[in-house]
């Protein structure tokens, strides 16, 4: 599993997945670069969420076809999967009374307890003030985080000869969430994908514009484009892809994404 | 707060046994019978004992059996009867007995009320968790409404069995449906207890890190490196046997395998290391305490059978609990 940085973080090939008679991916192929932020857009229905838990391998079963590796592993042994890559669902689930540092810690059962990757995972989405409250008390947007701390929680190997190169994939990660706290979340990404790769489902595409560095578009459980954000996402493709035009404007008010904002809540 | 919490536990199952073993009949002169409280000697106090020993245990194994039913459904409402599983087992050993009575067997050790319990609760898990499948995995309120319809169901099996049997059977079944504790359990029922409460308390303390990260969703479990269709099975399995030796044990016993666990929460807060032996230990104090509470009431005559007790203080306990969670919104 010697991962040469040339070689990509995830890659999928000829991915068929059905339930019964519907083929909710069909034939999707991608590449995940190190160090990419790849958004997959595409209308409600066309198999985002599905392709991105087949990509952290945890859509398996009959009717499914193609393989997917990670760093290079295809089998996915359990073990050393954990290490490589967590998953961040849309909306995060925690039916005990834990507390954000309590549920950030789970990220940390398969892969040894580290009191410090639980910290830094914390003070990376800003949460290292609110860690001692409970789950339950905060906002949707402060439960993302908890979620996405607990997979960078997860994901930290900086502690040994490894490093911390995972992925981290994420469903409609930003769905219910206000502009300050895309940003705060953003960040986080960024951050993360210095380290490793960020892959997220997103159902608005000018957000995926101004945050990703790889795109993938699907229409009915195919891609029907990929590559480079700023050639993929285009008004031409975006149009096929939602069967309705796509046109430029700046006439939506838009978070910035670069000024101020500091991450601290 | 964990270890408060152990030690308020400690402290309430020796007071109700204490009061379990100390309170009985007296006779008046005028021969009317009254509540004594006092050291009974020799017979009576061993007998005393060992119900406090045995309602400890069975407290134990419900509590153990709620909590890891919870655990499975994601569901802190979910209690052994919630799943159907305990009317289940209560048909499995309902029929053993007419079976038993109807073909004059001879009187079956408790081998085979346990084998009847633990069919019936495996045949209603099994059932219950067909109708409750999913396209991923079991659906949580799906799994519960087949649980209360299926146990609907098997309950009124078990009431057509007992208007099939003879009179003489059918008294003791229908006592044995209200949940009693037996005054005098056989050797081996009273073992078969024990080791399914050492079974399930290790079995569970063993995963307890899993039962934590089982509180997410199942994704984001999985993804964490929890096998979870491996941890439902032993759930499913776990769960499912401590219910059907409880019923077999005493019949079902309601609200101590749904209360237990939340007392135990309350007590020593979510995670599982702690939440397994004091989800136990709740039990048995719940139902030490509600057989000695049964014993004040009916003086020692067993006329009263402890379901009642545990169902008229349990049920508004619960309602309590429920109505605390939906105030402080968690």
């Amino acid at each position: 599993m010697s991962a040469t940085s040339a070689e990509p973080l995830i890659s999928a090939r000829n991915i068929v997945l059905s339930y019964g008679a519907v083929r909710a991916l069909d034939g999707v192929s991608l590449e995940v670069p190190r160090g990419a932020i790849l958004a997959i857009v595409g209308p409600n229905g066309c198999g985002k969420s599905t392709l991105l838990r087949v990509l952290a391998k945890l859509a398996d079963g009959a009717g499914r076809s193609g393989e997917v590796a990670i760093a290079g592993e295809v089998a996915g042994d359990p073990s050393s999967l954990t290490k490589l890559r967590a998953f961040v669902p849309q909306r995060p689930e925690v039916s005990a009374d834990f507390t954000a540092r309590e549920v950030v810690r789970l990220g940390r059962h398969a892969v040894g307890a580290n009191e410090a990757a639980v910290a830094r995972a914390l003070d990376a989405v800003g949460l290292a003030a609110r860690a001692d409250l409970p789950f339950h008390t905060l906002s949707g947007g402060e439960r993302q985080r908890v979620s996405i701390a607990r997979a960078l929680a997860q994901l930290d190997n900086t502690d040994t000869r490894a490093g911390s190169a995972g992925v981290l994939l994420l469903d409609e990660p930003f769905s219910g969430i206000d502009p300050a706290e895309v940003v705060r979340i953003v960040q986080a990404l960024r951050a993360r994908a210095t380290h490793g790769a960020v892959v997220l489902s997103l159902h608005e595409p000018g957000l995926a514009r101004a945050i990703a560095t790889h795109a993938l578009v699907m229409r009915a459980g195919k891609a029907i484009a990929s590559g480079p954000a700023a050639t993929t996402l285009t008004a031409e493709i975006l149009t096929a892809a939602y069967g309705h035009p796509m046109v430029e404007s700046s006439a939506w008010l838009v978070p910035s994404l670069s000024a101020g904002g500091s991450i601290r809540s | 707060m964990t270890q408060r919490g152990f030690i308020v536990l400690v402290f309430v199952i020796a007071l109700a046994a204490a009061l379990r073993v100390a309170i009985g009949p007296a006779a008046a002169a005028d021969g009317s019978v009254h509540l004594a409280l006092g050291v009974a000697n020799g017979e009576i106090l061993a007998l005393r004992t060992n119900a406090a020993l045995s309602a400890g245990l069975l407290g134990c194994v419900l509590g153990l059996s709620g909590l890891a039913l919870q655990v499975l459904l994601r569901n802190p409402l979910a209690s052994p009867f919630v799943l159907g599983i305990s009317s289940g087992a209560g048909f499995g050993v309902a029929l053993v007995l007419s079976l038993a009575y109807t073909l004059s067997l001879p009187a079956m050790a408790f081998g085979g009320e346990v084998a009847g319990a633990v069919a019936g609760a495996l045949a209603t898990l099994a059932i219950v968790a067909w109708l409750g499948r999913a396209r991923e995995g079991s659906d949580p309120t799906t799994l519960v409404l087949a649980g209360v319809i299926v146990g609907a169901i098997f309950s009124a099996g078990t009431m057509l069995l007992e208007q099939l049997v003879p009179h003489g059977l059918r008294g003791d079944l229908l006592s044995w449906m209200a949940g009693r504790l037996p005054e005098i359990p056989s050797r081996a029922a009273f073992w078969t207890l024990a080791c399914a409460a050492a079974g399930g308390w290790i079995t569970l303390t063993a995963c307890a890190g899993a039962l934590d990260v089982a509180c997410l969703s199942d994704d984001e479990a999985r993804s964490s490196g929890v096998d979870v269709r491996r941890l439902r099975a032993m759930l499913f399995v776990v769960g499912g046997t401590l219910a059907a030796v409880a019923v077999a044990y005493a019949g079902p016993i309601g609200f101590v395998g749904l209360v237990g666990p939340h007392i135990a929460r309350r007590l020593v807060g979510p995670r599982h290391a702690a939440l397994v032996p004091a989800s136990a230990l709740a039990g048995a104090a719940l139902l030490v305490g509600a057989d000695a509470a049964r014993q004040a009431i009916d003086l020692g005559t067993g006329r009263l059978p402890v379901g009642v007790v545990t169902a008229l203080a349990g049920g508004p306990a619960f309602l309590w609990l429920l109505r605390n969670r939906a105030r402080s919104g968690a």
